[in-house]
């Protein structure tokens, strides 16, 4: 009976990988889509958030399964109630990655994006993902607290971006409507920090039990 | 063992008791019953005495317990009894005691009561008169007896329960004492029963079987371990769920992991490539792939591991495919170059060519137009034979023999051939040193030498100086071709030996050449097993060096 659950739980971490893996190459094809311009990207961006969603349907009723078929208690139970609040975050991740890709195309033709921090935004924000799902797959707490630290940057970039496309309105420095697409960019960039900071979170919890924030 | 032991210990004094009882009833019960019948007999004689003396009314007046006398004619009516009305008894000659008496004199009887409590013993006497008497007396049957003996029984019972107990603990004890103390390292030094001697020796036997096949399973995985640690190509081991079963230090040094937990495999790497890899051979198929970490190219190759039919894991082998993968993409630059390079001469010939044909056009355009279709031509047929020259050293297939050339004589012969082209731009030749012989291919080293020369001259500022240095030492000999030239940037150095490859790429159609100089001298070098080496300051000169190796004792 514990072999079998054992199976189960090491199915469900697995595909957690993979899903936070395929997260990872959602918001690192919309980058490259965003700086680069590389529009091949647009559809690899599709096709993994599609991806993204048919895997948090597959570990939701994975978790649902376990729950009752097995009803772990203690950490198994932590495990899987943080696995079930993870793929929600990730999920998210997908989805505002997609929405970067639909509107990075009219944000490129600006120019802007080479004279604002998106750039580094950007890779600052691909930086959390990683090591959150790093966190993750190597059951590292301290990582996770980077993790955690590390939004501040993303949110401070995102001031500074803010900043700068405000300027560029004021000298009306170019097309307003792809500056405004570039602030709502930036504010995806913001957003997906948010989540991989949750994600840190619920690899703390799951780890220690302790919720982030609780003495 | 002590719950065995008891058991049958148990058992076994049960089954005494019981045998026990068995017999002690069965002889003095019958035992007791000859005795009172004995006393029946005697206390007859007394009573008949005593009838025969005061007549039936003794009968009437006999009151003793436990004992009843009954007086019957000789047809069976019943003339007197102790015990009950005479009246309400029966005729009593179908007794048997009454029966035998009549015929014998005497005759004795025993019956059960109702409900099988009591014996009653009858002993019945032919008085002389013709009456009969009976006298009877009653006896516990057994089960009354055993009724009676219940309280010592039990306490027999639970004292044969204790000392059962005891024993068998004392004894399994006992028993299993020595067999505890057996040295099971040593199976056959021990001395102890007899009869577990032959399980001894088995297990003698066994022991060393298994610490046979231990060793050898300790030498196999050592062996495996040492194949495996010397591997250049990373090899992972995974189970059908994908977790790390084993894995070898070039995979970790490839994948760059930290900490190989027996995890998933999955945490090692997850990237796209590697996760179709893994989800691809573990539904069966061979699967291959190639991934790319860092500024690295791997090559993944996994086979799937069977065990009657069923997928139990599978093997992936990683491969560091960098260096081909980089040849590769120079094979097809190369290629690119090459089209290109053919047809800017052709493309020249061809508009000229075509200007011609439409007529029309003045003489001396003719004779400019001729020498361009011509120069062009030229450069088209260097190029073609540079081409040629170097997929023969890259084949390897050189159709001359080798021979003892002097380096020196051959540089001479060479400054000599490119002196008109010095002379066109001031720039003065010098050939230093002595007789210097190599074993090599003249051809090949001519054209080393040559193009080194040419370079030199072309590279060169006016009025400069180009020197062929040979110099011949203790193991090796060298030909060093120094300029003053503009020389090469740090920069592009280790770049300058690739075909097509220009410093200055916009000038080259001036300065002519195919760019394929130095790719020469580095193949027909590597052909020769030399070595090239380049230093070079920018605007000051460069100083490129052939050094053959010489051979030691022999010619070859």
């Amino acid at each position: 009976m514990r072999n079998r659950f054992d199976e189960q739980l090491n199915n469900l971490n697995n595909e957690l990988i993979t899903m936070g893996a395929l997260c990872e190459e959602a918001i690192s094809s919309a980058v490259k889509l965003l700086v680069d311009n590389d529009v091949k990207m647009k559809e690899n961006v599709l096709e993994t958030d599609k991806q993204i969603d048919q895997k948090e349907r597959d570990i939701e009723t994975l978790c649902m399964k376990l729950l009752m078929q097995q009803q772990p208690v203690a950490s198994d139970l932590r495990t899987i109630s943080s696995a079930l609040k993870m793929i929600s975050d990730m999920e998210r991740i997908g989805d505002q990655a997609s929405d970067i890709a639909e509107i990075a195309e009219y944000a490129y033709g600006s120019g802007m994006e080479s004279e604002t921090h998106i750039a580094e935004q950007a890779s600052a924000t691909i930086q959390m993902v990683t090591d959150s799902i790093d966190s993750f797959v190597k059951k590292d707490v301290n990582l996770a607290y980077t993790v955690i630290e590390h939004d501040n940057i993303v949110d401070d970039l995102f001031d500074k971006v803010k900043g700068e496309l405000i300027t560029a309105i004021e000298n009306k420095a170019a097309n307003a409507e792809a500056l405004i697409d570039l602030l709502m960019i930036a504010k995806y960039f913001e957003r997906i920090g948010d989540h991989a900071e949750n994600i840190a979170e619920w690899v703390i919890y799951s780890i220690t039990g302790k919720h982030v924030g609780d003495k | 063992m002590v719950n065995k032991i008891f058991r049958s210990n148990f058992f076994t004094s049960m089954l005494i008791l019981l045998m026990s009882f068995c017999l002690i009833f069965g002889v003095l019960f019958g035992y007791f019953e000859a005795q009172m019948f004995t006393e029946l007999e005697s206390e007859a004689g007394y009573i008949s005495y005593a009838v025969k003396k005061d007549g039936i009314d003794f009968i009437s007046d006999f009151n003793e317990k436990g004992k009843r006398i009954t007086l019957v004619s000789s047809d069976g009516t019943v003339l007197a009894d102790t015990k009950a009305d005479v009246e309400e008894l029966e005729n009593h000659a179908d007794r048997k005691e009454i029966a035998d008496a009549l015929k014998y004199g005497k005759g004795t009887s025993s019956r059960y009561s109702d409900t099988l409590m009591q014996k009653t013993l009858y002993y019945a006497e032919n008085l002389d008169d013709g009456t009969i008497l009976r006298v009877s007396t009653t006896q516990n049957s057994v089960v009354i007896i055993l009724l009676g003996l219940l309280q010592p029984l039990i306490l027999i019972i639970v004292l044969a329960l204790i000392i059962s107990i005891f024993l068998s603990y004392r004894l399994s004890k006992a028993i299993i004492k020595p067999i505890n103390e057996l040295d099971l390292d040593n199976p056959a030094a021990n001395e102890t029963y007899e009869e577990l001697s032959p399980l001894l020796k088995k297990m003698s036997a066994q022991k060393k079987t298994i610490d046979r096949q231990i060793k050898e399973a300790e030498q196999k995985q050592e062996e495996f371990k040492l194949i495996t640690e010397n591997m250049s190509e990373g090899l992972l081991v995974i189970d059908k769920d994908s977790n790390v079963l084993a894995y070898n230090q070039a995979a970790v040094r490839l994948l760059e992991i930290s900490d190989v937990k027996n995890g998933s495999v999955l945490a090692l790497n997850r990237s796209k490539g590697f996760r179709s890899v893994v989800e691809k051979v573990l539904s069966g198929e061979r699967a291959e792939n190639d991934i790319t970490h860092d500024k690295n190219t791997y090559n993944l190759i996994a086979n799937p591991v069977y065990e009657n039919e069923k997928i139990i894991g599978a093997v992936i082998v990683i491969i560091d495919v960098t260096e081909s993968v980089k040849r590769e993409q120079l094979r097809q630059e190369f290629t690119s170059n090459v089209s290109h390079e053919l047809k800017t001469p052709l493309t020249s010939i061809s508009g000229f060519a075509e200007m011609m044909k439409s007529g029309g056009t003045p003489d001396e355009t003719v004779v400019d137009f001729s020498t361009s279709i011509y120069d062009e031509a030229q450069r088209l047929i260097t190029l073609v034979s540079d081409i040629m020259k170097i997929s023969e050293l890259d084949e390897g297939v050189i159709p001359f023999e080798k021979e003892q050339v002097d380096l020196c004589e051959l540089s001479k012969d060479i400054i000599k051939r490119l002196t008109p082209v010095a002379n066109k731009r001031n720039i003065t030749l010098n050939v230093i040193g002595d007789t210097a012989f190599v074993y090599g291919t003249k051809k090949i080293i001519d054209e080393m030498i040559y193009n080194l020369c040419d370079n030199a001259i072309k590279y060169n500022k006016e009025n400069g100086t180009v020197d062929v240095i040979v110099n011949q030492a203790k193991d090796k000999t060298s030909v060093t071709v120094r300029d003053t030239g503009i020389g090469i940037p740090a920069s592009e150095q280790n770049r300058v030996f690739e075909r097509f490859y220009r410093v200055d790429k916009s000038h080259s159609k001036l300065v002519g050449g195919t760019g394929l100089g130095l790719a020469i001298v580095k193949h027909g070098a590597a052909y020769h097993d030399a070595e090239v080496s380049l230093e070079s300051t920018q605007g000051q000169g460069t100083k490129m060096t052939v050094s053959f190796k010489r051979p030691t004792t022999e010619k070859q």
